[in-house]
């Protein structure tokens, strides 16, 4: 590829859209190529630039109190909507009742799906905990990525990569087949010095929308990272500081 | 009780409105469009998505939104990828730009390109999910990002050269 069709590929990566082969390979050519890299390097500045000057304003108080009233006026017979330019609207009462219960249940909605996230992390800090209890903690051992990816094979219904590990301070001590609420997933065990790290692997569902990166556990101390890649969720638990499990999230992330 | 979504839909809102009272009015015509049809929302989808989709919708067929419907210029809307190129210094001059120039360049972007930036830059939108709130593909979005990318640079460039760089003084 030439530069040009390099640099057509800058917004995907400065947007994180590049598949991880294609990150990598990204990488690889910025590493060579002056333009190319302060090329992307003025993208990735540019769109948090963009960011913080994008990001103007709140919703005023009277707009969030009018939203309100919208729903607390379901008890009247009918609710007129009346702004500027807004055209009025009738409703008749059973619809506004509706409208009500239906934004009640959003904002449950939210609300559960906000209470979910400490929720699904605890769950994997728990898996965690409850693998290194057991007598055996992996079900294949081996420090051989070649050998673990492969054993996974027809035991979960997804496949991932590995990154070499040379050179890292981690090592792969193996991997054990987990469930979390129905799904298969991977779970693979990764040792720094005497500290252990589950890396858990599934593929990404409503349920594991968790907004967010990295979480402290406060109650159990324990540090985690997720993400999502190639329609997989990653989630790493593990007592080491967050700045180590960045290191090995990174390693995961462009193997 | 909490209000997902409405400083985001706000701020969104006063993007494409340039005004703060029918931004206003364009948020809270969402909500009562998002109750009405919220039957129609699939549980499990992006709520997200769903919402600004029915904002931007909202807008389009607002006063405002039918004069900016009627002057978006025909783009070559192609799913190929646009042929930008990296000009350095216009690059640099986005780079150091300050927050109001960079706002003031925003407000001058045509509003497909100015929605596109601030969906995926400013509410962080994946590719796909951008796509779903305009209702394009996902290779409309790549090219219109990268030509709205292109446009604010442009944008600020000329800003640059016309004030002789007098914005660095003022950061």
């Amino acid at each position: 590829m030439n530069c040009a069709e390099w640099q057509a590929q800058i917004n995907s990566f400065a947007d994180a859209e590049l598949t991880p082969r294609g990150t990598q390979e990204f990488r690889a050519h910025a590493d060579e190529c002056r333009e190319c890299a302060s090329a992307a390097l003025a993208a990735m500045e540019t769109k948090a630039a963009v960011r913080r000057a994008g990001k103007r304003c709140t919703a005023p108080p009277e707009l969030r109190a009018r939203l309100l009233l919208q729903v607390q006026a379901s008890s009247d017979t009918a609710v007129r909507m009346t702004s500027p330019k807004a055209n009025v609207v009738n409703w008749p009462r059973s619809a506004v009742a509706a409208a009500a219960m239906i934004l009640l249940a959003a904002g449950l909605f939210f609300l559960a799906s906000r209470e979910r996230r400490p929720n699904a992390l605890g769950e994997f800090a728990d898996l965690h905990v409850s693998t290194l209890a057991s007598a055996n903690p992996v079900e294949v051992v081996s420090t051989d990525r070649h050998t673990v990816k492969p054993w996974f094979q027809g035991r979960i219904p997804f496949t991932f990569d590995l990154p070499e590990l040379q050179g890292s301070p981690f090592t792969l001590t193996g991997g054990r087949v987990t469930y979390f609420h129905q799904e298969p997933g991977a779970q693979l065990i990764f040792a720094e010095q005497k500290h252990l790290i589950s890396a858990f692997i599934f593929r990404d569902t409503p349920q594991l929308a968790i907004p967010g990166e990295a979480f402290a556990d406060r109650g159990t101390s324990f540090n985690l990272q997720t993400w999502t890649q190639d329609g997989l969720r990653y989630v790493l638990v593990s007592d080491i500081n967050t700045a180590a499990l960045k290191q090995l999230a990174d390693l995961l992330q462009h193997y | 009780m909490a209000v997902p979504l409405l400083d985001p839909l706000f701020n969104f809102a006063r993007w494409l409105t340039h005004d703060s009272v029918e931004a206003e009015d364009l948020v809270q015509e969402t909500f009562a469009k998002a109750l009405r049809g919220f039957g129609s929302f699939v549980p499990g989808t992006d709520f997200r998505a769903w919402m600004f989709r029915i904002l931007r919708n909202t807008f389009l067929t607002s006063r405002t939104g039918l004069q900016v419907k009627l002057t978006v210029p025909l783009d070559p809307d192609d799913d190929r990828l646009a042929t930008v190129t990296w000009e350095t210094p216009e690059s640099l001059a986005l780079v150091s730009a300050t927050r109001d120039a960079l706002q003031a360049a925003l407000e001058a972007l045509p509003v497909h390109y100015r929605e596109v930036v601030l969906l995926c830059d400013v509410e962080e939108m994946k590719y796909a999910e951008t796509a779903e709130v305009l209702g394009v593909p996902i290779g409309t979005v790549m090219s219109r990002l990268a030509r709205g990318r292109k446009a604010l640079r442009q944008i600020l460039a000329d800003d640059k050269a016309a004030t002789g760089g007098k914005l660095d003084s003022t950061r």
